[in-house]
């Protein structure tokens, strides 16, 4: 009886597999109950339209239009403007809708919440409050746009306010785009892509070698600078050259109020971005300046730098090397210091893709004796070997939370510092 | 009937009912082709995959220096939208979102693309608004409208890449 019976199901279960095989390879003759229900949605509006449309030639002068009924799409037509498209003219309020208006402004906010304990001797743990950041972005006409980043950083006694970005931008096509004001300046990858505003990035913290604040790299640029794509075809290319005031009397700060001299800084970078290998970008970016630091000793300064990105987040990659050079024109004695970080991270497919891995190796290494980095009485530049260990789990698509371990050894023969650091990061 | 049997019936008759399924859900789900529509005087005709992948990601934001691109998307979970952030953006709807808002911060775009709730929406609009481009159902395009080629390819023929 069993085996009949299981012989029966077992012929039902081949029907079943002929059928749903000759189902799913026959033309789909039949509609969804998805596509029905759009299709009586379009119907409705179609009617509404129609409908006032009516009723607005009714109110009007009767007068012969003339027109003619649309033409059903026929598959040779499609490439073909032709007179009926005017019997599909927008609604005046969808066009008005769509078109932008001048000025136009949109505003963002980023902010994150901290808290840090590490075993470093003399630190503290416990909470502070990040950046607090408004981001700007203002049409002025099709050409013309500026963009403005504000930043509050929390002090002991009060918040200080920094311009951080003010660029007004004139684009003549995607080629040329010539832009004046405050940069962020276009050296490696990382520090034109993520400003201010934790959440932008994957991590809680920037690299050190790039990090805000840092002297290492001039991160921000007061000047002009022109950019757009390189005709290349699949190769991607694009520029960016600059002219500004390089480094201000802080070394860490651009000269936002003027040059500390008469010789300006410039920056160029070209990158690719190969249409075969979409999210890829490699790059690389020079900077060149004269540095003052006391009446009588001058220093040139020349930075290179590369980066390769894969930014898909399956995997996410940035890579970016960048050697500072310092050539003191007195003495002609020569200064190398020589950093770079590699970050990998993955957006974990499951639970709607929110969780993401990382992991950061940074290294910095600068010579024993380097006058430009210990022209303050405490170094602005020292040795760092770090790594990074995180996860970020995007809460919305406007949040998320962070938490990272974090080993580093500052210095030569410093021990190894041991941190934990969790975040909280949004927009809005 | 033993325990034997209605354990093998019931594994039987499940299989059975989920391959029927299968096959419904199979059936719907047809692929159809997504037309990328441009305002009639927009001076393209046919870009490659890689080229419209480009105009989307806002690296090429002009169709000549005194046109721009004006991209228009439709809303989320439209079946347009989804087959373009599918195959052209290669993001989910998170990433996607979170891209535009890097954008535009890192000032390498003024706009986000601009949100159409219907076929009939993009059609009037891509027909009204200058350089303005949008991924419509090819069945729903109007006559006369301007379909690029993707690849070569019109909607419809094999090959086409949008589907």
């Amino acid at each position: 009886m069993c085996f009949r019976l299981s012989s029966v199901l077992v012929f039902l279960l081949a029907a079943g597999v002929a059928l749903a095989q000759s189902t799913a390879s026959s033309p789909p003759a039949e509609p969804s109950v998805q596509e029905l229900l759009d299709r009586i949605e379009r119907l409705e509006k179609r009617v509404s339209e129609l409908e006032e449309h009516e009723r607005t030639q009714a109110g009007a002068a009767v007068g012969g239009s003339g027109r003619q009924a649309a033409v059903p799409a026929q598959a040779g037509q499609m490439g073909a403007p032709s007179s009926s498209s005017h019997e599909h003219m927008a609604p005046s309020v969808e066009v008005q809708e769509a078109e932008t208006h001048y000025p136009s402004l949109q505003v963002r906010g980023f902010g994150d919440v901290d808290f840090s304990a590490t075993d470093l001797k003399g630190t503290n743990s416990g909470f502070n409050m990040g950046q607090f950041v408004l981001h700007f972005a203002s049409a002025l006409s099709g050409k013309v746009s500026y963009f403005g980043e504000v930043s509050f950083t929390a002090e002991p006694t009060t918040y200080e306010l920094a311009v951080e970005r003010s660029i007004i931008r004139y684009d003549y096509n995607d080629d040329f785009k010539l832009s004046f004001g405050k940069y962020h300046t276009p050296l490696g990858y990382w520090n034109a892509a993520y400003h201010h505003g934790a959440w932008l990035q994957t991590s809680i913290s920037r690299p050190e070698m790039i990090k805000f604040g840092g002297s290492l790299i001039p991160v921000h640029f007061v000047g002009a600078e022109a950019e757009g794509n390189i005709p290349s075809g699949g190769l991607g290319l694009g520029y960016s050259l600059g002219l500004g005031n390089g480094r201000g009397e802080l070394f860490s700060k651009a000269g936002d109020s003027g040059d500390v001299n008469s010789n300006r800084a410039w920056v160029a970078s070209v990158f690719a971005r190969p249409a075969r290998l979409y999210g890829l970008q490699v790059g690389g970016s020079f900077y060149g300046d004269k540095l003052s630091t006391t009446p009588g000793t001058n220093f040139s300064e020349w930075i290179a730098a590369a980066d390769v990105v894969y930014i898909k987040e399956h995997p996410e990659i940035l890579a970016e090397y960048a050697n500072v050079h310092h050539h003191e024109l007195g003495t002609s004695q020569d200064f190398n210091t020589t950093s770079y970080y590699v970050q990998l991270a993955y957006r974990l497919p499951w639970q709607q893709n929110k969780w993401k891995p990382y992991y950061r190796f940074e290294y910095i290494h600068r010579p024993g004796m380097e006058p430009i980095w210990d022209f303050s009485s405490t170094p602005s530049v020292v040795d760092l070997v770090g790594s990074t260990v995180g996860i970020r789990y995007d809460i919305t698509n406007y949040a998320a939370f962070k938490g990272e371990y974090r080993n580093t050894r500052h210095g030569v023969n410093e021990p190894n510092v041991n941190g934990a650091f969790f975040q909280t990061a949004f927009t809005f | 009937m033993t325990a034997h049997c209605k354990f093998v019936f019931a594994v039987l008759g499940l299989a059975c009912l989920s391959l029927a399924l299968c096959g419904t859900v199979a059936a719907q789900g047809h692929d159809v082709d997504v037309a990328v529509v441009v305002h009639p005087d927009t001076p393209v005709s046919d870009l490659s995959l890689a080229d419209v992948r480009k105009v989307l990601l806002g690296d090429r934001q002009y169709w000549k220096s005194n046109l721009p691109v004006v991209l228009l998307m439709r809303a989320p979970v439209a079946r347009e939208r989804n087959v373009v952030l599918k195959i052209i953006y290669q993001m989910s709807e998170a990433q996607f979102k979170q891209y535009w808002i890097a954008k535009i911060f890192r000032a390498e775009s003024a706009s986000a693309p601009k949100v159409v709730y219907s076929n009939d929406m993009a059609n009037d609009l891509v027909t009204a608004v200058p350089g303005a481009i949008a991924f419509i159902d090819a069945r729903e395009v109007r006559p006369g409208a301007k379909v690029l080629r993707v690849d070569g390819h019109l909607p419809g023929e094999p090959g086409y890449p949008l589907r």
